[in-house]
């Protein structure tokens, strides 16, 4: 980042752990270093974030375009894309025009991001799913890619330690594919769900399960259960789903070892070449503009996958010219997101009944977990891997009733029971699927952006293909008439589950990463985010990133009691 | 349409408070403040009544036809319809700040009506009786079904793809309406917890 005037450091204090980003994984980085008595700076590029900006419980009629506002779109041409981002709360998500990135012609892809304290965690669909060795020892059987370098068995008890701490919901299954964990009472289904789940384990022997989510059905750990009012992603005033301002965060500025700076745009990793450390970060104020150095015994990139890699392709040094942490050339490659766009809808119409404006909002649905490439099911002979389905079942008012006048009205209260799920494939791991510097752009601080390019495959092709084919069979199963049926692939970037970028391996050669997140390169400098992933799985990613997270903090720390940093 | 959309809310949302932070030169683009009007408490549900309303987008021979269209759709019953909700003026202020192309859609569907009228009529839509109005849409509202005696496939009825366009616009401007979930039957509540699901034994659901 040679070129920006750097002004005189505000910041006298060495920290033990700089922290860049509060998300999810962030959140719990700062929470568990902060309370092994480390003294940690948390960086988050956006500004803090209130309860009294939550909007749950404002009816649409309220706002200017009844959430339906076409303004959005001037600034947030790309965050639009994602169903969370509404007339309600769009500043959370970033303004397009000051975050650019570039694609190839012909490789869209859509990145929605948040720059606030918490990121996306305050949006997030909170579906929380444990990966098996199905997943991580995935190439070992099917010979497709890389093995992780860690089992289930290395990061099953963090998966405790995040799921008793968060709050999972959710019902035990004892699936092959999806390992039970620690969970809160499950929520209910509905009568639906119900004949869903009887007549699919009948017909085909596949498991229709409650969702498992990251909200809480009863008073946990400080926080109250929730209060079904419905649309999350607008903020909890009871904070009864996990977003990390409210928990992780909190916990860690309250234990006293840990500075908050937002608005804190970082830029760069400064390294003290001599010894091959790292010695802080730079950040750009977000505000002023202003350029300052952060310095700290080590460096926790858990900034978002693709924004931690991009802060080290930008870490170039002469020792490193293609970015820090790059010497085996695979940094910014192997990027996935799952892949969606296979599904089917319907009616069922032997539940009578009527809609009702005044039910609990339930903020969950059902999950069928992998049944394709399983140990019990055997190979399939046109793809590998496999998708889950997340669904639900529901009365719900009949908006697209036939006619007009006085009996369409009616007909739109009478209602109609509505049932549909959609898959969540698993992204391969490939090379070619990469993010790079545009050398040609920059975002509103002066820091270079990123060039992604990234296409779903074949592979991602047919089981999308499949995942309509088998969602129509299990409709039809349940009972379902007038059956619509999805088998597209939306674009790369869709799930919202990026993922890779910084792979571990044992081998630094080939991956980033080693099995604690630790650059292979640069011993104190450590990305703890999706960022890490070797293969995606087709479960919902968070549950894990911040599991293999507070697993790579606990060896962290363990390394600073040795005097190992 | 979801019914999320539509939603529930209550007693909190006009405590919520206008917290603005500073607002520094040159920082956003469009120099707005970060929150959201909803964020900072603003409450437009009554700006579309306000006294000396004109539309920004429609002309007035638009503006009266889709009034009367409305009508027409979401008629008055025990309940307020469509015209009471102001549906056309919900519908004027999303248009004039939509794109081009969603602008021409609507006024091209729009248009589409008064064609068929005078093609029938020889008058324009607002203008016809009551009852070649109600003739008019019925012929618009039902696609023209496929044979299934020469198994001939449903042929492309644009008339009917124009009508259920215009009406999902009006429905969708007369759900979202305070009038429209006061249909809907909310009873202005923003919880109903906790959420039992089914409670029925097997072979029994509804």
């Amino acid at each position: 980042m040679s070129g920006i005037y750097m002004l005189q450091d505000p910041l006298a204090q060495t920290y033990d752990v700089i922290v860049v980003g509060s998300g999810a994984t962030g959140g719990w980085a700062a929470k568990q270093m902060a309370e092994a008595g480390l003294k940690v700076a948390l960086l988050e590029a956006g500004r803090a974030v209130s309860p009294k900006e939550f909007t749950e419980h404002m009816p649409a009629y309220k706002l200017k375009y009844r959430d339906h506002s076409p303004e959005i779109a001037r600034t947030r041409p790309v965050q639009k894309q994602c169903y969370a981002c509404m007339e309600y709360n769009y500043e959370w998500f970033v303004n397009d025009l000051e975050n650019p990135y570039s694609t190839p012609q012909g490789k869209p892809f859509t990145w929605q991001r948040l720059r606030i304290l918490g990121g996306r965690s305050l949006v997030w669909g909170r579906q929380s799913y444990r990966m098996s060795d199905n997943d991580f020892k995935a190439a070992s059987r099917d010979g497709y890619g890389d093995d992780w370098p860690i089992s289930y068995a290395d990061v099953a008890p963090y998966y405790d330690i995040v799921e008793k701490y968060v709050g999972i919901t959710g019902a035990a299954e004892g699936n092959e594919m999806l390992p039970d964990g620690q969970f809160l009472p499950p929520m209910k289904m509905s009568c639906g769900e119900i004949l869903m789940r009887e007549r699919v384990k009948a017909k085909f022997g596949r498991t229709v399960t409650i969702g498992r989510a990251a909200v809480l059905t009863e008073n946990h750990n400080g926080r109250l259960g929730c209060h079904y009012c419905g649309p999350c992603e607008r903020g909890c005033s009871t904070f009864s789903y996990f977003s990390s301002p409210f928990t992780t965060v909190k916990d860690a500025v309250a234990s006293g070892n840990c500075t908050l700076i937002t608005n804190a745009v970082v830029s760069h990793v400064d390294m003290d070449n001599a010894t091959n450390k790292a010695r802080g970060v730079t950040y750009v104020d977000r505000l002023t503009r202003q350029v300052k150095e952060v310095k700290g015994k080590s460096v926790i990139l858990c900034a978002q996958a693709l924004e931690s890699t991009r802060i080290l392709l930008n870490s170039s040094t002469r020792e490193y010219p293609n970015g820090l942490g790059n010497t085996s050339g695979a940094l910014g490659h192997y990027l996935m997101d799952h892949v969606v766009g296979g599904g089917a809808s319907g009616k069922l119409p032997e539940l009578k009944g009527k809609a009702n404006a005044n039910e609990p909002a339930r903020p969950n649905g059902i999950y069928i977990p992998r049944f394709r490439n399983t140990p019990s099911s055997g190979k399939h002979s046109r793809f590998i891997r496999g998708y889950g389905f997340q669904g639900g079942a529901d009365m719900d008012f009949n908006f697209g009733a036939e006619g007009y006048g006085a009996q369409f009205k009616n007909a739109v209260k009478e209602g109609e029971y509505q049932i549909s799920m959609g898959g969540f494939g698993e992204s391969l791991a490939r090379w070619d699927n990469f993010v790079e510097i545009d050398k040609d752009l920059k975002d509103a601080w002066g820091i270079p952006a990123l060039r992604i390019s990234m296409t779903h495959g074949e592979n991602e092709a047919a089981l999308m293909e499949d995942a309509g084919v088998t969602a129509a069979e299990m409709l039809e199963a349940t009972g379902a008439k007038d059956i619509k049926v999805q088998a597209n692939m939306e674009i790369p970037g869709m799930a919202i589950h990026e993922l890779g970028t910084a792979r571990m391996g044992t081998d630094p050669k080939k991956s980033v990463l080693n099995t604690f997140n630790q650059t292979h390169d640069v011993k104190n400098v450590f990305v703890m985010d999706g960022a890490s992933f070797v293969s995606s799985a087709c479960q919902n990613p968070t549950l894990s990133m911040m599991a293999i997270t507070v697993r790579a903090c606990a060896n962290l720390i363990d390394r600073f009691h040795k005097g190992d940093v | 349409m979801k019914r999320r959309e539509l939603l529930k809310a209550g007693a909190f949302a006009g405590a919520v408070a206008a917290l603005r932070p500073p607002r520094v030169a040159g920082q956003d683009t469009k120099g707005s403040s970060e929150l959201t009007p909803a964020q900072s408490g603003v409450d437009a549900s009554n700006d579309l009544a306000a006294p000396g309303w004109k539309p920004k987008f429609f002309d007035e021979h638009q503006n009266e036809t889709l009034i009367v269209l409305s009508d027409l759709i979401i008629p008055a019953t025990d309940t307020p319809g469509a015209k009471e909700a102001l549906a056309n003026r919900y519908i004027d202020l999303v248009l004039a700040a939509e794109k081009p192309e969603a602008q021409k859609a609507f006024l091209n569907s729009l248009s589409f009506l008064d064609g068929e009228s005078m093609r029938r009529y020889k008058t324009a839509f607002r203008y016809l009786k009551r009852e070649d109005q109600d003739d008019l849409l019925h012929a618009l509202a039902y696609p023209k079904a496929g044979s299934g005696w020469t198994g001939e496939a449903p042929m492309a009825d644009p008339g009917h793809t124009h009508f259920e366009f215009l009406k999902q616009q009006i429905a969708r401007a007369y759900y979202s309406s305070q009038a429209g979930e006061r249909e809907l039957g909310w009873d202005g509540a923003f919880a109903h917890g906790p959420y039992k699901g089914c409670e029925h034994g097997e072979g029994s659901h509804k």
